[in-house]
Parts: structure tokens; sequence; C-alpha cells
């Protein structure tokens, strides 16, 4: 599931652009010291491989829908987890530019959520560990990373979406749906990345060559440390400051929140969490109340659909004008 | 003094990791400015032999002399400037994002000034006619055009021999006409991999004929093709343009 | 994140857009990519609640379109098309806060129906910026520029890898799926799917394969270089100067809403 830019506050699109720039930063770095010249043509074709095969729908048996690859395990398993990370990083951009799925300043939330979770969590604690042996082994393992790679990303973009506090969907009954949504979505693609696994270890094994090292199995530490860090610090972000720009625009204009406030809507989180989705009132600070007030005026209203007019008029007059000086 | 041969093959063996023997003892010399062409079935060993002569694969037996010099690492950068490759499929040669891009590549790489890249580049693509494309992408050509530049890639980095595998594959009759005249005006010593016999009998008056990695037959191509025994022997069959040239050969 | 194989014949279409010649074709990379950014900034900094100071900004799609000489039907489809997310997460707005907050004549409007549409209107602004960004810039100019800006080269190249390969893989994946299609099956099942995508993965590690071979045939030394760069000149930093003055005009005051009260002291 793509994050769009429109349900994002610019800090939480700063913040997961930083983290997956940082993360594609270290592993560009990586890849240089591998000296291996081979990668660089490697990670681009199968990029449009994964491009390509996400176009490629299959029914899934008894079902009736379709499903297709989902592309991070299966360049994780590839070409080992920092260049699928990069690969999934350049497929997510493509799209986001040619197709708008997801969007510019909302491409490091996707990056972070597509591309971290299978490459550096579910690849090497799931996947590796497991996939010793071969047949049915390498079956669950690809199906259980699958899953669990897009569990963790749906989780993040229900972190991401409450920390921005766009949307006003609670928390509970926004993850209770997305969590089960990519449950089969997961499931989906770990069959066809099986699938895909096996036909490649049969047919040409030595394209399936272990890319581990000792000091792989290092690094996938310091991922799972960084991944938890990151997960703490948004859930703390999400669950304390449900508006999370306003948040940051009081504290830059110096409007601290008194020790009441934020004990009153600890009070009131809590009693949302012990009833499941009650008559959900969404909280919002007196900032936003009045700005919305102001925004919404019969002035504000009228103005705004001249102002959409006039947009409207400036571009036709342009291209008019374009095209007589064409002539 | 005499000028030694542009390549020279002396009882070359090689063996694929998984123990494939591909070829078992060539031996073979091409003069300078000579055109020879390599013909043979399926599987004869002929893009193994293609991907000695610039130093991807090395011999595990024998060697290959270029301009009469052994290749082995330290002188296989200075091979590949040598000696030209066009591979089968353009796609695989023109991988950068416009047809300039790709044919300064090669320039690029060795190290010259901007100016010097931006001559050789334009003159490269003025020698196969394609100026006006510079600054088209590769997947906007057509299959003629990404032949042409493909060969500018090539021409480009200035070599003395040129190898190509299968040049007219995938071309319509008016294209494999005009690839014909192209690579008949170099005077570059050329070596053409192809099944396409009859560009072999207009283009290389040498061809040689591999089967099973070794050289069944090496001399003068209007004679080898005409034997027809011979040629079903080894999985190809007698020219049409042959009949016409000798109908009772 | 589904898409149909019509999607390969965008990706050529706005590959085609961004070889058109127009003055904002012409404008450096980094300079249409600075702007993009600080509009989306400005687009996405809006409180949840607005709707009528998110409209004045609608005039840089609209003048960037017309500018660029780009198709507006197709922008506009493409917007559409790419929706679904925002909606499905924007929709439950309307459900979930229905305190009013505002009212239109005597018909209130609760919160929910405020943000819901500040939802879709902050989505289409920064989907069609993106969408105009790439089309009158090109992906292979923005990877330069991105590259200039210090993206990690190897990123940047592999990218470039992507989108070059996209056109000959993506067409061997139609063919397969057309013959596929012709012998009768009008769906894939598991295995055929297993077995036609394991062989394009494979052909495609061979075309990787033969591709690192062209490139050491060329003198390919792990360094992809690349001869030209843009330079920036003043029409580029008049353009992000220019438009910048504008969204921050249309940040800090609501725009909308003093054209709405010079209209009503005139009437």
């Amino acid at each position: 599931m793509h994050m769009a830019d429109a349900l994002i506050s610019p800090a939480v699109g700063a913040t997961l652009w930083a983290a997956s720039a940082g993360i594609a930063a270290c592993c560009a770095r990586k890849i240089r010291q591998s000296g291996d010249d081979r990668m660089v043509p490697m990670m681009g074709v199968l990029g449009a491989f994964v491009f390509t095969a996400m176009m490629i729908n299959f029914s899934i048996p008894g079902t009736g829908s379709s499903g297709h690859l989902g592309g991070g395990l299966l360049l994780a398993i590839l070409l080992g987890p920092h260049a699928a990370f990069l690969v999934m990083a350049s497929v997510l951009t493509i799209q986001a530019l040619f197709f708008a799925d997801g969007g510019l300043l909302a491409l490091g939330c996707n990056v972070f959520n597509l591309g971290f979770f299978p490459a550096f969590i579910a690849y090497p604690w799931i996947y590796r560990p497991l996939a010793r042996g071969d047949g049915s082994r390498a079956w669950m393992a690809s199906m259980l990373a699958a899953v669990a790679g897009l569990q963790l990303g749906a989780f993040a973009v229900v972190l991401e979406t409450k920390a921005s506090g766009i949307s006003a969907l609670p928390f509970g009954p926004f993850v209770l749906l997305m969590q089960p949504i990519h449950l089969a979505i997961g499931l989906v693609e770990g069959i066809a990345t099986a699938a895909l696994v096996g036909f490649v270890s049969e047919a040409r094994p030595e394209a399936l060559a272990p890319v581990s090292t000792s000091h792989e199995r290092r690094s996938r530490w310091y991922w799972l440390v960084a991944a938890l860090l990151m997960g703490g610090l948004f859930s703390w972000f999400a669950s304390e400051r449900p508006d999370g720009l306003e948040w940051a625009l009081a504290k830059v204009s110096g409007q601290s929140q008194t020790p009441s406030d934020g004990m009153h809507r600890e009070a009131a989180r809590l009693q949302q969490k012990t009833a499941f989705l009650p008559g959900y009132a969404f909280q919002t600070t007196e900032a936003s109340r009045s700005g919305a007030n102001a925004g919404a005026s019969v002035s504000g209203i009228a103005g705004g659909l001249f102002t959409f007019s006039a947009a409207t008029l400036i571009g036709v007059g342009l291209r008019r004008a374009r095209r007589n000086g064409a002539k | 003094m005499t000028t030694p041969p542009s390549i020279e093959l002396r009882d070359l063996c090689f063996a694929y990791p998984d123990g494939t023997r591909a070829l078992r003892g060539v031996s073979l010399s091409v003069a300078q400015g000579e055109s020879v062409a390599i013909v043979g079935g399926n599987g004869a060993g002929k893009s193994t032999l293609v991907q000695h002569l610039n130093g991807y694969l090395m011999a595990t037996q024998g060697e290959v002399r270029v301009g009469g010099k052994p290749i082995a690492r330290e002188t296989v950068a200075q091979v590949r400037r040598a000696v030209g490759l066009v591979f089968q499929d353009p796609d695989d040669q023109l991988f950068m994002a416009s047809v300039f891009d790709d044919v300064a590549f090669g320039p690029l790489n060795f190290g010259l000034s901007p100016e010097a890249v931006e001559k050789r580049a334009t003159a490269a693509l003025e020698r196969v006619g394609m100026l006006h494309l510079r600054e088209r992408p590769p997947h906007k050509l057509s299959a003629g055009e990404k032949r042409a530049v493909a060969i500018a890639t090539v021409l480009a980095m200035s070599p003395e021999v040129l190898v190509m595998d299968e040049p007219s594959s995938n071309l319509d009759p008016c294209g494999r006409r005009r690839l014909i005249h192209l690579l008949r005006s170099f005077d570059h010593t050329k070596l053409i991999v192809s099944h396409d016999l009859e560009l072999v009998v207009e283009l290389c008056p040498r061809s040689i004929l591999l089967d099973g990695g070794v050289i069944v037959a090496d001399g003068p191509t209007v004679e080898l093709f005409s034997n027809e025994a011979l040629m079903l022997a080894h999985g190809l069959e007698r020219p049409h343009i042959l009949r016409h040239l000798h109908p009772h050969g | 994140m589904s898409m149909g194989p019509g999607n390969y014949i965008e990706v050529g279409r706005m590959d085609e857009l961004s070889r058109m010649d127009s003055p904002l074709h012409r404008l450096d990379a980094r300079a249409k990519g600075l702007t993009t950014l600080i509009f989306l900034i400005a687009v996405m900094s809006f409180g949840r609640y607005e709707v009528s100071a998110l409209m004045p900004l609608f005039v840089y799609p609209f003048a960037l379109t017309a500018w660029g000489n780009l198709p507006a039907g197709f922008l506009l489809r493409k917007v559409a098309l790419a929706a679904p997310f925002a909606l499905f997460v924007g929709i439950f707005n309307p459900f979930l806060d229905r305190e009013t907050l505002s009212w239109i004549g005597s018909h209130p409007v609760s919160g929910g129906w405020l943000s819901f549409a500040s939802i879709l209107l902050r989505f289409a602004l920064t989907v069609s910026a993106g969408l105009i960004l790439l089309a009158c810039t090109g992906i292979h100019r923005l990877c330069a520029g991105a590259a200039q800006l210090g993206l990690p080269r190897v990123f940047v190249v592999q990218l470039l890898f992507l989108y070059r390969y996209f056109f000959v893989i993506g067409e061997e994946g139609l063919r397969m799926v057309r013959s596929v299609e012709m012998r009768g099956s009008r769906s894939l099942g598991l295995r055929t799917y297993g077995s036609l995508i394991g062989h394009l993965l494979l052909r495609s590690i061979d075309r990787a394969q033969r591709i690192y071979r062209a490139m050491i045939s060329r003198g390919f030394d792990g360094e992809v270089r690349v001869l030209r760069a843009d330079a920036p000149g003043w029409k580029d930093a008049a353009f992000v100067a220019g438009w910048s003055a504008f969204f921050i005009a249309a940040r800090v005051c609501n725009l909308s809403e003093l054209v709405g009260n010079v209209v009503f002291n005139i009437l």
C-alpha cells in the first residue's frame, strides 16, 4: 500500500526521507566497497524485471481474485539486502514519478515501508535462517518472510498516518483494517516469491549464490536495532501527538502545552483503547479549530471557488498565448 | 619487418565450470585487414570463441594473441580497445540514456578530454550515418538504427579489429542491405560470426567452419560453401546465392 | 500498487512528453525539482481542515501545464487513477469527525467533510505537481540533477538502467503474457505464472550478464561517466524565486479569503 503525499505531514515526510536516504547512502557505500562491477547492470535489469512482474497478475486459486509479485523479498534473495533496498527504492521512485503511486515527499515513507522491512528485517531474520535446505522449507520461509515484511510495512503506514494527523482514522480500527488486508497480500507475495525462487534454483542454481558473509550477519543486528528505535519513536509520536504538525508548529511558535492538557489527552486515549470503536470524535488543538473556522467561512469558500476559476483561466490563457506565439 | 597477424589463436581450449568442453584446440590466424567469417551450427563453439577475443573468457589451455601480443591480465584493457565487439542484440550494447551517451561511453572510459570524446562520438555516428539520432533514447530506434548505433559505439573506440556476432539478425532486407554496404566500407580486420551465409559470401572471402569446438574447414568462402556434403554434415546448407554464381558447383 | 499492461504504454507516453521542447522543458532540472519540493511542503503544511486557502495553489499546476504544452486531459486522468489510497483513508473522516465546524448558508459542515475535501485537494495538487515535474523534465535529466546534488551514483546509475531496460523487459513480458492468452487462458494460474515469470527472470539475469560484458568491452571500470551537465542560468533562478514567493504568500495568508472579501465588499 503506497503512502500518499496528501496523507502525511511535512515533518513525517522529511523524517522518513532522511531515514531512507541515510539507508540508501549506506547501501550504496556497501556496494561500492564490495567492488563487484557486475552489480550495477544486474540491479538495474532486475529492477526492470520486478517493475514488469508487478504488471503481470496471476489468479489466486479458489478466490477469483488476482495477485502479483511485490518484489522486495525476491530482490533480497537474489541480490542481498543492500542492493535489494536500492533497487526497491528505484522501483518505487519510478512508480511515484510515472504513476503518482505514492508521492514525492511520501517516497521516503514508501521506500522505508516496502524496501527496508523486506530487505533488512524479513530477509536476514526470517528467510535466511529458515530457508536452509530446500523444497518445502524454502516455501515456508518465503511465505513467512513475505508476510512479516508486509505486516511491518502496513503497520508503519498506520504509524506514519497517525503521526501526520491528516486522516481522522483512529489507531485501533486502522490497524485492524490494514493488517488483515496485508496478511492476504503477504501470502500471495510469499507464494509468488517461493514459486520463482523454486524455479530459478532448479533452472539456474548459480544465480542464487549465497551473498551472506559473517559481516552481514553482524550488520543485521544494527538494522534490527535501528528498526526498533524508529518504531518506538514513531509509536510514541503517533500516540502522544495525534496531530504531529500542529504540535510541531505550536512548539515552534512557543505555545507550550500545559501538563493538564497532556494528561487529559492521555486519559482520552486510554478511554478509546478500552472501548472498541467508540463514537469517536477527533481531537484537535484550539489552533487548528480557529484556522478551520476562518478557512471555511462563506467568504473563504466563495473566494476559493473564485481563485480556482482564476487559476484555470490563467492556465487556459497561457496555453492560448503559447499557441499563438508558436504560429 | 612483417606485421604480426591481427588475431592469432594457438591451440585454444576452453571448458566451462560445469565441465562442458566448448573449444578443443582451435588454431587460426587472421591477417591485418582480412575479412573472415566463422560459421557453424548451434553449439559449435562460436560464441565461446568470440568471448575469448577480448579477454572476457580466458583460455584454459593455449593462447590468444591480438596484434602479436598474448592476452593476459595485464594486457586485457589494451586488447579491449583494439578489439571492438558488436553484440548480437543491440539492446545489450545500448544501455545508456541516449545514442550520444552510448557512443561516448567507451571514449570516456579511456580518459579522453571532453572535446576529444565529443569529436570521436560525432565522427563515429557520422560514419554509420546516424548523427541525426544523437539525442534519441535507444528504445526509440528501429532495429536497423540500433544496429548501426551499436557499431558506432565500437567505432568510437578506434579499434583495429571488428568482431561481429550475427550482425544481420532482426534486420529487414533493406536494413540488411544497408548494413552490408556499411561493413564493406570499413577497412578494419573483420571477424563475422553468422548464420546468414549469403551475407558472408558478400563480405568475407575466407570462412572458417566450426563444429564441436574444433575447426572442420578453413578456406575460401565460395569453395567451402559450395561443398554441399561438408555443409550438410555440419548443420548448414549451401546458400542460394551460390546456386546462381556456380550453378554446377 | 496493481498495474495493468496499459501502464507499459503510459510510461512510454510520459517519456515522450518529457522529450518535447518548451521554455519549461528547457529549465534546469534542479530548479524545477526544488520548486516542486517547496510547493509540496507548502501544500502539506496546511492545517487539516484547510480548504479555501489551497485553491490559489492550483495556479501552479495549471500554469505549468499550459506553459509546458502538456496535455491536461491526460494528466488529469493520471491524477484520477492514482487516487484510491487517499480516498480509502480520507473517506473515513466524514464518519469519524462529525462536529460541525462551519456553515454554508444554513447548512452545517462537519470537520470530517472539510478534512476529506482538504485531503482530496492536497492529493490533486501534490500528484499533479509530481507528474508535471516528470513530464517537463524527463527521468534522465532528473537523475542527472539528483546526481549533481549528491545522490549516490550507484543508485542513480542503476535507476537509469532500470528505466532503460523496462522498455526491453516490459515488452518481453507483455509478449509472453500475450502468447499465453493466445492459447486461450484468460488468467494465469499459479503454475503457468511461475514458469512464465521464472523464464522472464532467467532471461533478465542473462541479459544483465550480457550488458556487463558489453560494458567491460568498452572499458567499464566500475564508474559510469556521462559528459553533459545542466548549468543553471538566471531564468532558472527566477523560476524558483518567483514561484516560491507565491507559495509562501499563499501559505501565509489565505488568498482565497482575501479575494472573497474584496469581491463581497465590491458587491
